[in-house]
């Protein structure tokens, strides 16, 4: 609750004359039966014409202003629906970028997509829906009990009691139906997953013969939403039933009591009708916010789902440091080449890490240092934790044990944003952005003309973006996947490019490259990136074949280290490893 | 893996129209079977019911007028009136009796179609559960998941809610309106024109305002499907977003995208919220002029009090089902709608029925036999031709080729999943066709490229071919496709509950439990489709070092696109454009110089 208000706060004065302006219309519904009343009490005794048609225009004027209140109400709640689904979506939004991909994936891709969009309509709705339709509900008891009071004690008394058994009932129905109602939303998510199952999955049961299991599975998801939904409609039926009994019961009384009331003289008989109608006025409102209260704890699920995210501590936080000697902003071109070879660009310092939620290591007792204008190598089984190097070095994790530094620095001593201004990332998964070729490729370097662009694309064997009818321009579709596995690779490599850094990442990013493209991007890269720290991470020997340094990574441990003909002598793991891809079992170099 | 629903509001898809609503009502009719008597019954209430609602204000017309007449009588006799058994009470108890019968037919009615509707739901929802097992591969490779997923929720649960609302609502609303117009009609016959004419104006008031809704809500489904799509591609993307210090542009574009969301859904939510107050005001206007002009007939003595109140009564009666119509008709339609969409699904054409007296293959061999087997997807375009050769027991089989080079059409062939459209598959010499689906596909093992795990935990997953395994055997296959050491460190090891959102294993992983399946089931013949594309070579190498244990003895199809993989096959098959055109070992392809030797060359080179 106290979330939902922090988004309503910057909006009282809305929500404040939102509810005055549904009150209007409140008012307005219980005022006409007043005036039908005193057009029969007064209209008829008097035999006044002119009495009735003021009270009609009177009737004209209530209707009016309270449907004009009743119109304004509609439009100020949709414009506060608007406005609190744009701030928390907005919200939600700032909040996951300060997530790390361990933050970000303990809620999951999917579930994130929910909550900014379908969590966050739901909560819009029941807002707005709170404020139609439950926060009148006092002010119609009050002033209907109110007016009845101002026609008759008696009559007043009478109204108490017949909303207080209303209110009575509609709480009991909605006690009950909160919890039949949470058990229906699970059975439908099941019945979902089951179904989705059967469809995604129809080789795979086909295969193995399960067709009448899953029938059985599905049969019985059915059966129990049935069942739920059964006991639900009964549920409602009842409390309709009962409504109707109760406003009977209800009508029958003002007719008898009023009766003997109108008859010692303390009302009129036109009061009959004007109390029938706030009876009912009562009852409407009660139940309809009873629905509403009914479909509230999905909202609450949606809001706390919501406020986890934003109240996740996001587990990376910016060092407050600046990096020492970073070579990419500092110096000049001539400078760098100077004092290229040798320097320390990454230095893994006895690094351990392991997921906070897992019991063992996917990394331990890393030592090794990336040196300016040399390539190094990683390669190693899936899981044995390639990719989470450079994840630690880009500062998606942070380590367990032991320290990473980049151009000396500690990366937790400084901000995400400079630390990450020194590397030029290459990751595993080749993901463009929807737009353009160009846009994408100047994601890397913002100021970046045309010249540099083709430049950087035939470095990167993206030569094809020329061939394509509208080439930097061509349209790029959401994920890149209007391009092959191997063009995507390209032009995000062609993006990482882009950017003038100090170390290049190059996570997995060959293997959708055939050999010979592979060979001439590897040529090319080591003109362009000469004075650069680079990082290669394959499954592929041939990517890595001519590297300065080879680590080779088993279950989160480096077995190995050194160059290619090295390890063939003496390190069993990479001869395995090579021996797995080498023509015939033999190597081919 | 996740499948998002984008955010879907309410108002655009309201508006489908049936193609032929007579028929698909007659054929839910005859679903209903016994059920039918249950609609009957409550038909026959409904009828009564609506009598006394319309009778009910008549009386109470009546007794107001008797009250009335009886507390003049006093006051001008001076003496005090008092409701007694005598005097009124006992047409006011008349009256509590109408009510509590019309009270008592209402819950008996919504009573009765509280289960029948759902019941209905539950049996065609089953049959619909019986049908995707008899569809054809074909139908599921031609349409999205979630359209027929939306088949078995949404549509049914839209017929479920009119059946039981609905079709009450409409059965009482026409006769509560023809009741209360004839009642009326009696009453005054000018007053009720009165009260038609502004009728009139709300019906058609609410059929501009649908128009107009219509329109608002489609542009905010465009609005809700741009934020949609920037939501997804940010979050899928968002490390290329961090890795390139992006944050603030993307910001910026979602800033946009959901300004635009807001724009629109304030126009869409205004005009859906402003329907109901707006008809309420042109309904509140005709009852203040019927309101005058009836205490103007008051005051002439053509009305009596009793008769005035009767009169408001009906006009509450009958404008709240004729506004509520124009809604009504469309939530009908669209019902129907979807009782169609419904029936399509349930018509569409099945697989081949399991013959009576099938072939039946004991103690399988492994012995297969392609002979002359013709197949197209569609019978007129036929992809393959003519494809022969066999498979003796115990041999490796490679199928390799380009994409849609027709190498997984060939599984689906084999085991059935499509039928050939000309000559036989032999297994052991059966012909498979004449074989049940079951007694030909127990004697496969499959492990496919996309790997489908179901909710629940790994062990039911790598158990789902031998549910009564033991843990031991579990664990065993586990270990034989290398997947025990990564389940081991997942929280709650083999008791871990994998669930379709939850990214917690990787797609590598995914594969090793879908191959531990397999290896528990110790199948006669083994298929793996693409089965270690997700997996690194060096863990493919110790799978297949199990693997190949496994295969000992067992014919199996591997296709794969790393050829490193199957350069020990005994048979490769290279196909391209759904025809074999090399067959033979590895070194005699290599010698031949062909299609193979250059894919090899590409890949090694």
């Amino acid at each position: 609750m106290k979330m939902i208000f922090r988004f309503l706060k910057p909006y009282r004065w809305l929500c404040f004359f939102t509810i005055l302006v549904m009150l209007l219309d409140v008012a307005g519904g219980l005022l006409v039966p007043r005036l039908t009343a005193d057009m029969i009490n007064i209209g008829v005794e008097s035999k006044n014409l002119d009495y009735i048609i003021g009270k009609g225009i009177a009737m004209l004027a209530v209707t009016v202003f309270s449907g004009a209140g009743a119109l304004l109400g509609s439009w100020l709640c949709a414009d506060l629906s608007a406005k609190i689904g744009r701030d928390m979506r907005n919200a939600v939004y700032d909040k996951s970028l300060t997530l790390s991909a361990h933050d970000f994936a303990q809620f999951g891709t999917g579930s994130m997509i929910t909550r900014t969009l379908n969590d966050i309509n739901i909560i819009q709705q029941s807002v707005v829906w709170c404020i139609q339709m439950v926060l009148p509900v006092p002010a119609v008891c009050v002033m209907g009990v109110g007016m009845a009071f101002a026609i008759d004690t008696v009559m007043g008394f009478l109204l108490i009691a017949v909303t207080v058994l209303i209110i009575v009932l509609a709480v009991l129905v909605t006690r009950r139906a909160s919890e039949i109602f949470g058990r229906l939303q699970k059975l439908l998510d099941r019945m979902n997953v089951v179904l989705r199952e059967n469809m995604t999955g129809v080789r795979v049961i086909r295969a193995f013969c399960k067709e009448r299991a899953e029938e059985q599975r599905m049969r019985k998801a059915f059966e129990d939403y049935a069942d739920t939904s059964i006991s639900a409609n009964l549920l409602f039926a009842g409390l309709e039933s009962a409504a109707f009994f109760v406003i009977n019961i209800c009508i029958v009384s003002i007719l008898w009591i009023g009766g003997d009331r109108i008859g010692a003289g303390y009302m009129e008989i036109g009061d009959i009708t004007a109390l029938t109608e706030y009876s009912i006025m009562i009852l409407f409102y009660i139940i309809m916010a009873q629905m509403v209260i009914i479909l509230l704890p999905r909202a609450r699920v949606c809001i706390c789902r919501i406020r986890e995210v934003l109240e996740k501590e996001p587990e990376i936080t910016d060092g407050p440091g600046m990096m020492r000697g970073g070579t990419t902003d500092a110096q000049s071109g001539s400078e760098r080449a100077e004092k290229a070879v040798g320097k320390e660009t990454v230095c893994f310092q006895n690094v351990s890490f392991r997921f906070p939620d897992a019991d063992e290591y996917a990394l331990s007792g890393l030592d090794f240092v990336c040196r300016q204008g040399q390539t190094t190598a990683v390669i190693g089984g899936t899981g044995s934790g390639k990719s989470t190097i450079a994840k630690l070095i880009l500062r998606f994790y942070d380590v367990t044990e032991g320290a990473v530094r980049v151009n000396g620095t500690d990366v937790r001593d400084i901000s995400q944003k400079e630390l990450r201004s020194h590397i030029a990332y290459v990751p595993q998964k080749a993901w463009l952005f929807s737009g353009t070729i160009a846009e994408n490729l100047r994601q890397g370097n913002e100021q970046a003309g045309e010249d540099e662009m083709r430049r950087v694309l035939k470095t990167a064997q993206a030569d094809f973006v020329s061939g394509l009818s509208n080439g930097l321009d061509a349209h790029v579709s959401q994920g890149g996947t209007n391009f092959s596995g191997g063009q995507k690779q390209r032009l995000s490599i062609a993006r990482a490019l882009m950017k003038k850094a100090d170390l290049y990442i190059f996570d997995d990013s060959f293997s959708a490259l055939d050999f010979k493209t592979d060979a001439a991007l590897r040529r090319a890269l080591k003109k362009e990136v000469a004075d650069a720290a680079v990082l290669i991470i394959a499954q592929r020997i041939n990517t890595i074949l001519d590297a300065d340094q080879i680590l080779v990574l088993d279950e989160g441990r480096i077995v190995g280290c050194g160059t290619h003909g090295e390890l063939m002598a003496n390190c069993p793991v990479y001869r395995e490893i090579a021996q797995s891809q080498m023509k015939g079992g033999k190597a081919n170099v | 893996m996740s499948e998002n629903e984008s955010a879907v509001y309410e108002g655009a898809e309201e508006f489908s129209v049936p193609m032929n609503p007579v028929k698909a009502i007659l054929r839910l009719w005859r679903i209903m079977g016994r059920e039918r008597i249950r609609l009957v019954i409550v038909f026959v209430s409904v009828i009564f019911y609506t009598i006394l609602s319309v009778a009910a204000p008549v009386y109470s017309a009546q007794i107001v007028d008797l009250l009335w007449r009886r507390i003049r009588e006093a006051v001008e006799n001076g003496a005090q009136f008092h409701v007694t058994w005598e005097q009124g009470g006992e047409q006011i108890m008349v009256l509590l009796l109408i009510y509590t019968v019309t009270g008592i037919l209402y819950t008996f009615q919504s009573f009765l179609m509280a289960g029948f509707a759902e019941r209905l739901s539950l049996e065609l929802r089953s049959r619909i559960g019986r049908k995707l097992n008899r569809l054809p591969l074909s139908y599921f490779d031609s349409h999205k998941t979630g359209e027929v997923l939306s088949r078995a929720t949404n549509d049914l649960d839209k017929m479920s809610e009119v059946l039981q609302t609905g079709l009450l609502k409409l059965f009482t609303a026409v006769g509560m309106v023809i009741g209360s117009l004839i009642m009326m009609f009696r009453f005054h016959a000018g007053l009720t024109l009165i009260f038609l004419a502004f009728t009139m104006l709300s019906l058609v008031s609410t059929r501009l305002f649908a128009a107009k809704t219509l329109q608002y809500a489609m542009r905010r489904q465009q609005a809700a499907s741009r934020v949609t799509a920037q939501v997804e591609e940010s979050y899928s993307g968002r490390t290329v977003i961090k890795a390139f210090n992006q944050e603030e542009n993307s910001r910026k574009d979602m800033r946009e995208a959901v300004e635009e969301l807001a724009e629109t859904s304030r126009k869409a939510d205004f005009l859906m919220n402003a329907v109901n107050p707006f008809i309420r005001l042109v309904n509140r206007l005709g009852q203040a002029v019927i309101a005058v002009a009836a205490g103007k007939l008051l005051l002439d003595g053509v009305l009596s009090v009793g008769v005035f109140q009767a009169f408001f009564q009906y006009v509450y009666q009958a404008s709240e089902p004729l506004t509520e119509a124009a809604y009504m008709i469309n939530s009908l339609q669209s019902s129907i709608a979807s009782v169609e969409r419904i029936f399509e699904l349930l018509d569409e054409k099945e697989i081949r029925k399991d013959p009576e007296s099938p072939a039946v293959v004991e103690r399988t061999e492994g012995q297969v036999e392609f002979k002359n087997v013709c197949f197209g997807y569609t019978p007129e375009k036929i992809l393959m031709e003519n494809i022969s050769f066999s498979v003796k027991p115990g041999e490796k089989i490679a199928v390799v080729g380009s994409t849609g080079a027709g190498k997984t059409t060939l599984i689906n062939l084999l085991m059935r999943f499509y039928e050939v459209n000309g000559g036989q598959i032999r297994l052991d010499g059966a012909d498979t066709s004449a074989m049940t689906y079951g007694g030909l596909r127990e004697n496969f093992g499959m492990v496919l490229q996309d790997t489908w795990l179901f909710d629940g935990t790994v062990a039911e997953n790598i158990a789902y071919g031998r549910p009564d395994a033991s843990r031991e055997e579990i664990i065993a296959a586990a270990k034989a496709a290398r997947a025990d050491f990564f389940i081991r460190t997942l929280p709650k090891g083999y008791d871990t509950r994998l669930s379709g959102d939850a990214e917690t294993i990787s797609a590598g992983q995914r594969q090793l439990l879908t191959i531990a399946r397999v290896m528990l089931c110790d199948p006669a013949v083994l298929i793996l489709d693409e089965a270690t594309s997700s997996v690194d070579t060096r863990t493919e190498m110790e799978i297949s070092r199990a693997m190949n244990a496994l295969m000992k003895n067992r014919t199996s199809f591997v296709i794969a696109h790393r050829l490193s993989t199957i350069v020990d096959a005994d048979l490769i098959l290279v196909m391209q454009d759904g025809n074999i055109i090399e067959k033979g070992n590895h070194r005699d392809l290599l010698r031949m110089n062909g299609a193979y030797a250059d894919l090899y060359n590409s890949q090694f080179a």
